[in-house]
Parts: C-alpha cells; structure tokens; sequence
C-alpha cells in the first residue's frame, strides 16, 4: 500500500508538470515579450502531490514592469488549468521580491524553501535560485524562530498530544506539518547535522503517514485529512483485513505519529538553544536547580551521570519526579539515554520503585508532564504493566476527544493546573488546597480507566481489579488503597447525580452520603470528577456541568456535617462490630459518630480502646504519636467543663501549632479528642524527651495541677506565620443541622493559640462542645462545632452572642 | 405551526423526554442553558469565600409541531417536569411562520 502510494503521488506530480509545461507553452510563452518562469512551490514542489490537493504556483517575472503584461495571458493559463480538474493557487513576483524579506508574509519564504523549475525560462530560474541562499543565510534565525513558532502554536491547538480520537493527519502533533517542519529546518539550520539525523529517523512514519494521506484523499474525493471513525474503519478493513479491529489499526497510526511528533520536538529544541536573545539567556535562571545528578540548562534537564541514574528504577524514577517538582521536561540526549536503556524496563518491572518513592512523585505539581515523559521512554508501562492495555486505545465516544490514556493524563494534569493557575475554578481550586493526599487522587485519575483496556463492559471492575495489582506491586500502604479503590469503584457517582438527581432535594444529599460516607472522600471524589469531566475534552467543563457539580459536592457536604452529630454508633452497631472481641469494645464503640469508624482503621480503633482501659484506671490517657510529618496528640478522659480548650492551650503554650481535629464522646461520656500538630521549632524532633514532658504537660492540665492561664503567660510568643493576605473570620450558626446541637461554621485566619482562644471562648459562654472538627489550609482554619448549652440547643441570641464573641477573638491583627 | 420552548429542571429531562417520546414527539433541540426566575440569585459562602450563585443550570427544550397538537405536548411537558416546588420552570409558546427541511426542501408542517 505504501509503495503504491509513493507511485501515484510521482505519477500526479508528472501529470501536473505536463499540464502545466503544456498550458504555459500554449498560453504565456507566445504572448509574453518579456522572460518569465512557472515554478512549483509548497507541496508540489515537493512532488507532494496527493489526490485532489490544490497546486501552488509561482509564476517568476524578471521585473515590476513585466507584471501588468502578465496579467491577461495568466488568466487564459490558469483557466485551462482549471479545465483539467486542477485547484491552482497562483503568485506572481520578481526575483527581487522573493529575495526581501516580508515580515507578514513568512509563508512566502518557507514555501520557496520547495521552489522547482517547471516551464519557461530556466535561466531566470537560475538567477533565482542562486540569489536565495544568500538571502536564507541572513535570515536563518528568524526563520528558524518563526517556523518554531507556527509549529508551538498548531501543537497548542491540539493540546500538544497525537493521541486524538479523530486526528488531522495533517495538522495535528505528529503529522505532516511537523515533518515539514523538520524538512524546512533541514534547509534552512547552517548546522543541520542533528535535524537531518532525527530527519532520516523518521523515513518509515513518513512513508505510513503519505500512504494514509493517499487513502483519505482518495476515499473521501477532496483533500481531507480527518481521520474520522468511519474512514478508520475503510483503511483498518484496506491496510489489514476485513475483521481487523480499527482500534488495533490506529494504535499503529499513533505509533508512527509518535515518532514524528518526538523528531519535531527535537527540532524545536533545537531551535531554541540556538536562539541567543536576551529573553532566552533571563529564561534560563533555571539552571540554578541542577543537582549533582542533573544538570538544567535551557529549560531542559541533562543527566550528568547517566550510568548512576540510570542504574536502578529508584533512581531513574528521581529523574521523574525532578521533572514532576519543577515541570522542567528531560532534554531529548536524556530521554535517548532513557529510551534506549534496554536494562531499565526490566527493572521498573521487577524491582519497581517502593511507595515512598511513588508518594514522592505523585505529590508533586507537573506530575501529567513527568507522566507523559515515562509514557514517551517506554517506562510507564514497564512500572504498571496494565496501563500496557490502555496505551493509544481508541474507545468511539461522542463527547471524548482523547485515546484512554491520554484522557487519564490530561485529567491529572487538570489537577496540577488547577494547583497552579488561579484562574481556574475558585471552589475546586479551594478544595484542591484542602486536600492532603493528592498523591492517591493522581494514583486513582491514572487507573480509572484502565479498565476499559482490561475489562470492557465494566471499566469499572476492570480498573479496580487493576489496581489490586498495582497496590501489591508499589507496595501501596492499605489507607492509600481504600481511597484510591473508593475513587476508581465511585468515580461516575457524582457526574451521574448532578444530571438524573434533583439536587435541592434533601433526599439526594442523603443518597450521597450512603455512598459517601466522610468529607475527606466527598473533596476527592469532587476533585476526581472534576477532571474526569474536563479531561473528555477542551470545553467539557462548560459553567452548566460546573455549577451542577458544584451543587452535588455542597447537597453532600452539608448532608455529611448533618451526620457528624445524628449519626451514631448505635448498641447493636457496636455488639456487631466487637463480635468475637471484648463486650468492653462494644461498649467502649457505642455513641461515636459513624464517622470514626469510617475515618480510623481497625488498629487505631484498637489503640484507642487499649487507651480507654488506661482512662478507666488512671482517670484521663494521653499519648502523643509521630503521624505522616506532623505529630497526633489523642487523650481519652471523661467530660469536663473546657476540656477541648485545655488540650487546644496545652499544645499552643509549647509553642505547637494544631493542624487539624476531632473531638467526639460515647455513650458512656468518655471523650476522644485527637489533634494532629506540627511543631515549627522542631523542639519535639530533636528532643525526644520533649514528648514525655509534652504529655505530661497535658496529662497535669487535665488533672488541673497546671493551669492553662499560667502556661500561657509563660509562654514566649512564638512569630506569626507570614501571610500575602488576611483572612477575615466568618462565622455563621444553625439550629436546623441538627435536632438537640447548635452548629456553628467557622472559617478565619490561622494564629497560634487561636483554637485556644475560641474554645475558651465557647467555654466562657456556658457552651459544651459535643463534636469537633478542625481543619487548617495555609492560613486559613476551618472549624465547625456542635455545641449545646444547659443540655439543649443554644437559643438565637445567645448563638449571635457567641458569634461576635468568636469573631472578636479570630479578628487578624 | 408553534414552536414550544420548556425549561425545565436538568433532572427533569429523562422523563420529559420520555414523555414526548410516548406521543410521538422525536424531534428535539436539547440545550444546557443557566439562568434565574423572580427570586434573582442569592450568595453562597463556603470555608469563608463568597460566592455569587446568580445563575442555576436549566435544560431548554425545543421542538417545533402543528398547531393541532399544541396543547397535548405543553400538556406532556408540564406534567413531567412538574415537582411542585420553586424552581420548576417555564413553558413558552411562539408561532411559527415557516418550516423548510434543507435536504430536500419540504416545506411547512411536512418538514416537521
């Protein structure tokens, strides 16, 4: 089929050249007086020609004076072109003209680039052609530049991927734009020895893609080059056979595509570390990131010691992830180096790298970037060899512009944008801070789908059975798996309810929330379906679908702080749940919110009820833990008047900044009260003791042999965190979120002792805090309370009482 | 010929849909539109930030039938998309001069 291709494209050309050879004879020659010569330029000139393409002509006169006498004869000459069934498109020019350079007019330039003899006068020709090289010389880079240009520009328009389910062969990343982009370079680089390696490197998909160019023109009788679903199934039915799936066919379309795609990015490159301007040299401040490891220079990063890289998957992967923290690509010497290292796939797929590493790399900002670059270098599947199933996998979809895989990196990289670009979405941006564990939300948008590779009918299923694989082979700690298995197995949940749902109906919150049982999984899952939706292509994400999300994250979420307080733990839940255990655990586990078993697995709960039998002795239990970077403060006791306030002042006088917390109570008034902290002084890391005395601390503000008060006016004041912004404190109440608590919201800028400050607050105003949840993002702390007061809900003036009271106290200085 | 304009409640759109289908209404135009009635828009805060919710999603349903049979598809519209509450929408009704289908140029209600 290629060859056949080849020789029809050098038949139509030689067709053309005697249409033209005979046209001109006819009608120019015996009426112009003065020289002149038809030249083929563009594709022609090339001997490009594919059926039904336009052919580009550049008739050649020795002077302006000549022109107005072309006019006439020219028309009589391109009408009998025409005639043939022939689309021309004509400039006429002097050799002056083609010799200066058009600011506006660049194409006229690139196009000469082309410039073939065809009839008429071959010495005028010759005049020509010797007086462009000089002309190419000079303007080399500003040709090379605005050819680098056009080219960024077209990929951008495709979102720099050829991984499209309907692609222009043309236009599109890794089409035929781009090998005419490395064929131009080639003319016009003085040191073109690199372009036109990576030139002849691509020979075999140049010679696929003029065949399946060949094919289009001709099944769809014009120049078109979309290749369409229908036409993927003509030429996978022509090429292989009549039972041939198109999707086995196309992943040979991308292969190729991919090839050209890398060699025009080389070119690119290659244009760019020859672009000497000022602007290059300020952009390249980045090379003051190089490490012992690698080295950046032109936004590029190069290996300095290959052979240590590259000796282990650990190590290559810290390539990655450099390339994931700074969003700097590899240069294409370093890519070649990891390409064609045969000893590192066999690596990544016996030895693949631990989850810290994973951790490590899913956390960072660029990950899509890092991603597609493992993709690129044959490592991506070689580390998950599932995703091997959804590599250039076509799924015929109305909506969807992308190949599987591709759709599941775009929609990590929407996350990294939303992380990185303000303008996008406010509020998912403002969830997307909140959320903690980014690496499992970037782990699940990469194995959503692969199940459509591995499982079609239930991706679903499929990708959960995938993932399965890929906790054991990463060694995927089990709280990272039961998230990252929650987004895949709920991943169409939210999208599906924010169309079929009425969503001012209380009865959808409470659907949800069977599905979705915390807060922390509703953010994630409302990030997730985020990008899923505007990863299916560029204007998914319409405001509709965005505002209707948003509507189905805010019925959830306000269904779930409802819960925190009316769901609990009821005797039988408890019984069950300590079935086979101590009847102490079902005791010790009726009353607490449902939540607390949803949010702890069962070895905290365990702890927790080892603690319990401490309290029971001793009266309070106090242990402070090291917890993922931060430490976790949790103390057991029995209710008393300011409790949370003390724990909150204990922590705040040692100079410990509270990060996030939970406070709840059973049935037999035992609270728990867990804070998680991180200590900015690293007094605690560097002293162990200091842990011991911390607790102890506490343990003595319990039993009331320390007051808070006096702690506190020991206390040195430690530096307020630095802030762009103040966060002014918002506070608002409600009777209705609960049938015996008041809820109060709150939202302000983060201090140390802040908590403290409120809680004694709460405390002052003759509240009891029942349940607690603390957040902090940046700056900002986010708290919401159950309070009551004289056993009941607090009464409207009362709450506002408190509410200016908390605003008072939050006020930023 | 009316051309009859609904909208309606997004998750309203499977039933109403249905229900033209049941009296053999196949010709739709379906759009994601967003916009408010009397009550305007209200502010929404979350975690502090506020926001200006001043245009809810709707679905806008178009279809274009003989005058004869006006009544029954606003009659099937409204009774599905119906809950009851604020909110449920509007159902508009226009004359149509001319229908012209562009295949083959039928015109008037054999274009329909």
């Amino acid at each position: 089929m290629i060859e056949q291709a080849l020789a029809s494209l050098a038949e139509r050309t030689r067709f053309v050249d005697e249409t033209v050879s005979n046209a001109a004879a006819q009608h120019l020659t015996p009426h112009l007086e003065t020289p002149f010569a038809v030249c083929a330029v563009g594709g022609y000139g090339r001997r490009e020609l594919f059926p039904y393409s336009d052919i580009d002509l550049l008739v050649l006169a020795e002077s302006e004076s000549g022109l107005a006498a072309i006019k006439e004869p020219l028309s009589h000459f391109l009408r009998v072109i025409w005639d043939c069934g022939l689309h021309a498109s004509q400039s006429v020019r002097t050799i002056a003209d083609c010799c200066r350079l058009h600011e506006q007019n660049i194409e006229l330039h690139i196009s000469l680039l082309d410039l073939r003899f065809v009839s008429g006068s071959a010495s005028l020709f010759e005049r020509l052609t010797s007086g462009l090289p000089a002309f190419y010389r000079k303007h080399e880079n500003k040709l090379i530049d605005e050819l680098a240009g056009m080219a960024a520009k077209r990929h951008a328009k495709f979102n720099n991927t050829v991984y499209h389910l309907e692609p222009s062969i043309k236009e599109a990343p890794g089409g035929f734009r781009d090998i005419h982009l490395l064929h131009w370079m080639s003319l016009l680089a003085h040191e073109r020895g690199r372009i036109q390696e990576a030139l002849e490197a691509i020979e075999g998909p140049r010679r696929f893609l003029t065949a399946v160019r060949c094919f289009l023109h001709s099944a769809s009788k014009r120049d078109n080059n979309l290749l369409s679903f229908e036409l993927q199934d003509k030429i996978s039915a022509d090429w292989l056979n009549e039972s041939a799936d198109p999707a086995e066919w196309m992943r040979l379309y991308y292969r190729n595509a991919r090839q050209v795609f890398h060699a025009a990015l080389r070119a690119l490159e290659f244009a760019e570390l020859k672009d000497p301007s000022i602007a290059r040299q300020f952009r390249d401040w980045r090379a003051r990131l190089s490490t012992s490891e690698f080295t950046v220079s032109h936004e590029r990063i190069f290996l300095r010691n290959a052979a240590y890289t590259l000796n282990s998957a650990e190590s290559a992967l810290e390539l990655f992830t450099f390339t994931a923290r700074h969003g700097i690509p590899l240069s294409w010497d370093a890519q070649r180096r990891v390409s064609s290292d045969a000893e590192l796939p066999p690596r990544f797929l016996s030895q693949p790298p631990p989850w810290n590493a994973w951790r490590e790399f899913f956390s960072q900002p660029h990950v899509a970037m890092a991603l597609r670059q493992m993709q690129d270098t044959g490592l991506l599947s070689a580390a998950i060899p599932h995703w091997h199933a959804v590599e250039c996998l076509v799924v015929r979809d109305f909506y969807h512009r992308y190949t599987v895989d591709e759709h599941s990196i775009v929609a990590i990289e929407v996350i990294d944008q939303l992380g990185l670009k303000p303008e996008f979405s406010v509020r998912f941006r403002q969830l997307l801070l909140e959320e903690e564990d980014r690496a499992s939300l970037r782990l699940a948008l990469l194995l959503h789908d692969v199940g459509k590779g591995t499982r079609p009918g239930d991706h679903v299923q499929g990708s959960l059975e995938a993932a399965s694989d890929v906790f054991e082979r990463l060694s995927v700690p089990p709280q990272n798996r039961e998230t990252i298995e929650f987004l895949i197995a709920h991943h169409l949940d939210l999208s599906k309810v924010m169309t079929r749902r009425d969503l001012d109906d209380p009865a959808t919150g409470r659907f949800l929330t069977s599905q979705i049982p915390t807060q922390e999984q509703l953010r994630r899952l409302a990030l997730l379906t985020y990008a899923d939706i505007s990863a299916v292509n560029p204007t998914a994400m319409t405001p509709w679908r965005l505002e209707q999300l948003w509507r189905a994250y805010s019925a959830c979420q306000e269904q779930l702080t409802r819960e925190l307080i009316t769901n609990r733990i009821d005797r039988e839940q408890g019984a069950s749940l300590a079935a086979g255990q101590s009847p102490e655990l079902a005791a010790f586990l009726e009353g607490f919110p449902t939540r607390y078993l949803r949010t702890h697995t069962a070895a905290q709960v365990r702890r927790h009820f080892e603690l319990d039998q401490k309290r029971r002795r001793e009266g309070t239990a106090v242990s402070i833990t090291q917890d993922s970077g931060a430490f976790l403060l949790t103390v057991l006791a029995s209710d008393q008047p300011g409790l949370f306030a003390k724990l909150c002042g204990a922590l705040a006088c040692r100079g410990m900044n509270i990060l996030k917390a939970e406070a709840s109570s059973n049935s037999n008034g035992c609270i728990l009260d867990l804070i998680r902290f991180s200590d900015p002084l690293r007094n605690l890391e560097l002293n162990p003791d200091e842990v011991i005395r911390l607790e102890w601390t506490v343990e003595c503000v319990l039993r009331g042999s320390l007051s808070v008060a006096d702690l506190i006016k020991q206390r040195r004041h430690a530096p307020r965190p630095s802030s762009g912004s103040k966060v002014m404190p918002s506070v608002r109440f409600s009777n209705e979120a609960s049938d015996d608590c008041t809820l109060i919201d709150f939202t302000g800028e983060d201090r140390p002792g802040l908590l403290y400050d409120m809680t004694s607050a709460i405390s002052a105003a003759g509240c009891n805090i029942e349940l607690v949840l603390v957040d902090t993002e940046a700056h900002k702390a986010m708290d919401v309370f159950y309070l009551t007061q004289a056993g009941g809900k607090l009464d409207e003036g009362a709450a506002q009482g408190l509410l200016e009271e908390l605003k008072r106290v939050a006020m930023p200085v | 010929m009316k051309k009859i304009e609904a909208i309606i409640q997004p998750h309203k759109l499977d039933e109403v849909r249905d229900a033209l289908k049941n009296i053999g209404v196949d010709g739709l135009t379906i759009s994601e539109v967003r916009g408010h009635g009397r009550q305007k828009g209200h502010k929404e805060v979350y975690r502090g930030m506020e926001y200006e919710v001043d245009l809810l999603p709707k679905i806008k349903i178009e279809t274009v039938v003989p005058d004869a049979r006006k009544d029954e598809v606003t009659r099937a519209i409204s009774s599905a998309a119906r809950t009851g509450k604020i909110g449920d929408g509007k159902i508009f009704v226009f004359d149509v001069a001319e229908a012209i289908r562009i295949r083959n140029d039928d015109s008037g209600e054999l274009a329909l």
